[in-house]
């Protein structure tokens, strides 16, 4: 079974190297199929992984030493249990569809090697973040992943640099370096929390962690629960550090459903998750995540409400789901955020995949207002679509139906009503904006005509790889049951009191309402045709959501800039004036009292006993003073 | 070879003499192949380490002046080895980078004899040598900024020399104080630094000697507010001088910090422990923010450098393993990335005759190679996991934690600032559209320029994923410095904040 571990873990990288020695020839379709295999295998090995799981129990494998310094002892170990084992499933299917689509996708890229290159290295560092069996480990991956998804939301690096109000992204390069930094800051809060468990552990194992929590202070758990919590919001992209994720729209579709969409933005409620044990000890801090969640929940679906962006609804849609994740996980039912993570792994996987073959049909269109009656010609597309935003909205009997109605349940268990409500409220504004976009871009009238379009399906191939995303986004939630039964040998088993499993009809029924409401007046407002009601779009409300509440400008406005004005008198008027003026002064003065005493030297011999007969007397007068 | 340091110090020494002899056409050739022995002798000398030993081997003694207690006195333990073999592998890296035309030959003599200075600083036991050497190294480098450098060479590289000499020379009444108190206490005159040692002092002053040498390492290191000599330097020197000045000669201050101030004032340096960490904060923010504000792609780098030796002195001034063990870590990892760094910045001025980041632009475009190996160095200066830059700046800063969590916190917004000034270096120089016409024709690394560079490259992922190697050694030497500080401290604060490694007792 060792050798399956590394074959999961390895394959992936193994693509990579073998993409990036021709990054910078020409397209070769090889790059794409090898890295394809070997995701494939790696997703072979993880299913294969998963089931020697179910039967056997955790694995646990040593690769080497890392760090051996002091105390400190970090080997690369890894541990397959029943969470990394679902993750691993997750990842490397989404992974394998996703490369086996980018071979449509970058057709005519010119950078298609390189694409293929950072895809498989960005798999194998989430595979490390799942895998590792410590802190740190994980810090590899969580780093890694960054990079990753740095190099990929920069794909385009050559794009320029625009204002705000032509693409709220600025350009791919600036998008990357926003999510690279912000992830920084988030991450610094990760290293602290480690740094605290090390001081205090000793360890930074996973097991011997989690065994010496009950142990630890409560306030010392606090502390660490915090700082770890930071690491999470960042990767996941919560609130306040959000803003990167609808920026990193600017990478190729591909990747925004990988990465931010199915598993990187996820791994932070993959931290929540596996460290479990800790957050069980600290329900303020858990309480505290799930409110975060829950803001986001409602915040995210509030700016997606009016984008015409079709990517950035998508975006903020990750981001709202995300918060129920995290809801789900603060709440205590950890095994409910694991299955919601991984149902909507699946659809948003596939949300993002239609979006890009739209955009491969709209020769990179974005704005679902230009759009309309594309069912007639993209039927696959429209279908996958539909499929992936009724299960985004939680519609019996698709994967998002069991999954996010879990969550509500917990909400309503917890007896956190207001958590419940808005919730609740944001499900209908999910299935609200899902299916505007569904509408807008599939229904209606077709304005794409006007702009002299001329879409059309893609690949065949490229849409047989959908499939299994597909496939997955109905029938996942079958098996809640068996995923149940699984992780929970793990994870704590979060069970309904009997009040709440008496509801649970009402809640179903409550919540299939909103849902079907939102849906139904998403029908009635653009089902037919797009009318602009310039009233509403001049409204106060409609321009903040739609400049995302000008967070975005109040971060620059507050923090970039004054940061580089800062830099700039740090440079120019402290440094050069002030320190190295200092130096330079001192040096002056050395020189200036060199050059004035110079003319003790003038060559007079009565000039010199003159200044002898001075010396004879200061002398005196000090040899007096020390007599005295 | 039981002479192996002193074969180290003086084969360069003797082939720089010869290599007057050698004429200008074979001249490069002669320098790379003598870079390379020296490079592959140093290379020997970690095989033959005993990594399991603590102490200093390899040690040499020949009388010099007995009188005065003034010895031949060499060794190596586990914190030196690693930054002799860093010393001669960038002089070799630099030779054989080097673009220069004019005075070829005098350069390459000048490099070697930096060489001899830069050995001798490191394996030097004896005090005297020890300044000897330390002065010395002045001296060639004086002469390659001054010779060939920039417009304002001549200002640069005498404030680079005045600044450093003094700093030096109030380090060398230091040095002449202790002496002088071991005299008064045994009777004898003894320059050894083993002798030192064993000498305790009394607090107050240990407290005097504390900052006599601080200003000595502070300036080479150099640490704010001592630290504006740098940008100068960096800003005129050739290529060569700034990829040596950054990657060994500033190692030389923080060096010091960990073979004299830690051992011979252990009680003074846990007492100044709080004014060091403010100091090293500073650097790292400070310097940080005004790297970002530069130009000049050199300049952020230069300025770069006094931020990361921040985070070497926050880890050298931890007091446990962990933090003396990443700082001697970041030393070889920031001597190899800021090296390497400086040595693409030359590729690219070597090409364009300009530093300046507004010309640029788009660079990935026309030079992918260059922006590859630019890009690695990136990811390694700002700390990513498995480069080389992780592992020394993670201890140093978890090393630190244990003595304060805010201030580690603060120190730790490296991690951030760094990934600020870099990621906006590489969008302004390599992103965008390529927008000057003179860019658009650029030519990739050529084969000269990626022998030197497709080493450390090798380096900086080797190291970053599997550092053990380097790591035992320093860990095993740093165990036996801090149990040695520990039981020679008298303060019982620096008793109790000078944590000894439970596995270092357990060897014990």
């Amino acid at each position: 079974m060792e050798s399956l571990v590394y074959i999961a873990l390895f394959s992936p990288l193994v693509g990579s190297l073998f993409a990036a020695m021709f990054g910078m020839s020409p397209k070769k379709q090889i790059t794409g199929i090898v890295t394809s295999i070997l995701l494939f295998i790696s997703f072979l090995a993880s299913v294969n992984l998963l089931m020697y799981v179910w039967e056997n129990g955790p694995i646990h494998v040593k690769l080497m030493d890392w760090i051996v310094a002091g105390d400190m002892y970090i080997p690369f170990g890894f541990n397959v249990d029943q969470v990394t084992a679902v993750m691993m499933t997750v990842v490397t299917t989404v992974s394998t569809v996703v490369h086996i689509y980018s071979n449509g996708y970058m057709e005519h890229d010119k950078g298609f090697n390189r694409f293929f290159s950072y895809l498989s290295a960005f798999v194998f560092s989430m595979m490390v973040l799942v895998m590792s069996d410590n802190f740190l480990g994980l810090f590899i991956g969580w780093e890694g992943v960054g990079v990753c998804s740095w190099l990929l939301i920069g794909f385009w690096y050559h794009k320029e640099d625009v204002t705000r109000d032509v693409n709220p992204s600025i350009s791919p390069a600036w998008a990357a370096n926003e999510a690279f930094i912000m992830n920084r800051i988030a991450d610094l809060g990760m290293l602290v929390g480690i740094f605290l468990i090390y001081w205090n552990v000793g360890s930074l194992q996973y097991d011997e962690v989690f065994k010496a929590v009950p142990s630890m202070s409560h306030g010392l758990l606090v502390a660490i629960g915090i700082f770890l919590f930071i690491g999470a919001m960042g990767k996941s992209a919560q609130f306040p550090l959000h803003t990167w994720l609808a920026d990193a729209m600017e990478g190729p579709t591909p990747v925004s459903a990988l990465i931010h969409a199915a598993t990187m933005v996820t791994a932070g409620v993959y931290l929540v998750i596996r460290a479990n044990p800790l957050y069980s000890e600290i329900p303020e801090v858990s309480y505290f995540i799930a409110l975060v969640g829950t803001f986001v929940a409602i915040f995210a679906a509030s700016m997606a409400l009016v984008n015409r962006d079709l990517k950035r609804i998508i975006a903020y849609s990750t981001l709202s789901q995300l918060g129920y994740m995290f809801a789900a996980a603060g709440l205590g039912a950890y095994w409910v955020a694991l299955f919601h993570l991984a149902a909507h792994a699946f659809f948003k996987a596939l949300l993002f995949l239609g979006a890009g073959n739209v955009m491969h049909a709209m020769h990179d269109e974005l704005d679902i207002f230009k759009m309309g009656g594309l069912k007639k010609v993209m039927r696959w597309t429209y279908i996958y679509m539909g499929v992936a935003s009724l299960a985004l909205c939680g519609i019996w009997p698709l994967a998002g139906f069991f999954s996010k109605d879990t969550i509500l349940e917990v909400a309503f268990n917890e007896h956190t009503y207001i958590i419940w409500f808005v919730l609740w409220l944001t499900a209908g504004m999910t299935a609200f904006y899902s299916f505007r976009l569904v509408f807008l871009t599939f229904w209606s009238d077709e304005r794409y005509k006007k702009y002299g379009f001329h879409p059309h399906e893609v690949q065949n191939y490229v849409l047989w790889a959908m499939l299994p995303l597909g496939i997955l986004a109905i029938i996942f939630g079958w098996f809640k049951e068996d995923f149940v039964e699984f992780v929970i040998k793990l994870l704590p088993a979060y069970e309904m009191s009997e009040h709440t499993e008496h509801m649970v009809t009402t809640l179903t029924v409550l919540t299939m309402f909103i849902a079907l409401g939102g849906i139904w007046v998403a029908f009635k407002m653009y089902s037919e045709r797009l009318v602009r009601k310039e009233k509403v779009e001049n409204s106060r409300i409609y321009k903040i959501l739609s400049n995302q509440y000008y967070i975005p400008v109040f971060y620059e406005r507050a923090i970039s800039k004054p940061y580089a004005e800062l830099s700039d008198i740090a440079w120019k008027e402290v440094d050069m004036q002030v320190v190295d003026a200092t130096v330079d002064g001192i040096a002056h003065i050395i020189e200036d009292s060199g050059e004035a005493s110079v003319q003790v030297q003038s060559g007079n011999l009565s000039d010199y006993l003159n200044w002898m007969a001075i010396g004879v007397i200061l002398l005196t007068i000090l040899a007096a003073i020390a007599a005295l | 070879m039981e002479n192996i340091l002193s074969v180290l110090i003086f084969f360069p020494l003797l082939a720089a003499v010869l290599g007057l002899l050698v004429d200008e056409k074979s001249i490069r050739t002669y320098g790379i192949s003598v870079a390379a022995v020296e490079f592959l002798l140093s290379l020997w000398l970690w095989m033959a380490f005993d990594p399991n030993n603590s102490g200093f081997q390899f040690i040499e003694y020949v009388p010099l002046v007995s009188d005065f207690g003034i010895n031949y006195y060499l060794g190596v333990d586990g914190i030196s080895l690693f930054i002799v073999i860093m010393a001669t592998l960038m002089t070799l890296i630099g030779i054989v980078a080097l673009s220069i035309e004019k005075d070829l030959k005098n350069m390459i003599i000048t490099l070697l004899f930096l060489e001899v200075a830069m050995v001798g600083v490191f394996v030097s036991l004896d005090v005297i040598v020890f300044y000897l050497f330390w002065e010395f190294s002045l001296v060639p480098m004086l002469y390659i900024i001054g010779a060939w450098g920039g417009e304002k060479r001549v200002y640069a590289a005498i404030k680079f020399f005045l600044y450093t000499f003094a700093g030096s020379l109030i380090m060398l009444v230091g040095i002449l104080y202790i002496a002088y108190i071991y005299h008064s206490v045994s009777g004898v005159w003894s320059f050894s630094l083993t002798d030192w040692y064993a000498l305790v002092l009394p607090l107050d002053v240990q407290k005097w000697l504390f900052w006599a040498f601080f200003l000595g390492f502070a300036i080479k290191v150099p640490m704010f507010p001592f630290h504006t000599w740098l940008p100068y330097a960096h800003g005129q020197a050739p290529t060569v001088g700034s990829v040596i000045l950054a990657a060994v000669l500033l190692k030389m201050g923080s060096y010091g910090f960990v073979r004299f101030s830690l051992p011979l004032f252990p009680d003074a340096s846990v007492a100044y422990i709080m004014p060091i960490a403010v100091i090293a904060i500073i650097m790292i923010i400070y310097t940080a923010m005004v790297a970002y504000a530069q130009k000049d792609m050199k300049q952020v780098i230069a300025y770069s450098s006094i931020s990361h030796m921040g985070v070497i002195i926050i880890g050298t001034f931890a007091m446990n393993a962990e933090g003396i063990t990443g700082s001697i870590f970041q030393m070889l990892s920031h001597g190899i990335v800021s090296g390497a760094l400086f040595l693409l910045v030359g590729v690219i001025y070597d090409r364009r005759h300009t530093k300046l980041m507004s010309e640029f632009g788009g660079l990935a475009s026309v030079m992918p190679k260059y922006a590859v190996i630019y890009g690695i160095m990136l990811m390694a200066s700002v700390g990513l996991p498995l480069t080389i830059g992780f592992i020394g700046e993670y201890l140093s800063l978890a090393g630190f934690f244990a003595i304060s969590p805010v201030m580690t916190l603060l120190a730790g917004t490296s991690i951030i600032l760094g990934a600020v000034y870099m990621l906006s270096l590489y969008k302004k120089s390599f992103f965008g559209p390529v927008t000057n016409e003179e860019n658009k024709k650029l030519k990739d690394l050529d084969s000269k320029e990626l022998t030197a560079l497709i080493p450390l490259v090798a380096l900086v992922v080797w190291l970053g994923v599997y550092p053990k190697p380097v790591l035992v050694p320093i860990d095993n030497s740093v165990k036996a410095l801090v149990s040695f500080m520990h039981e020679k401290a008298q303060t019982p604060a620096a008793k109790s904040i000078i944590r000894v490694s439970k596995s270092g007792k357990e060897a014990k």
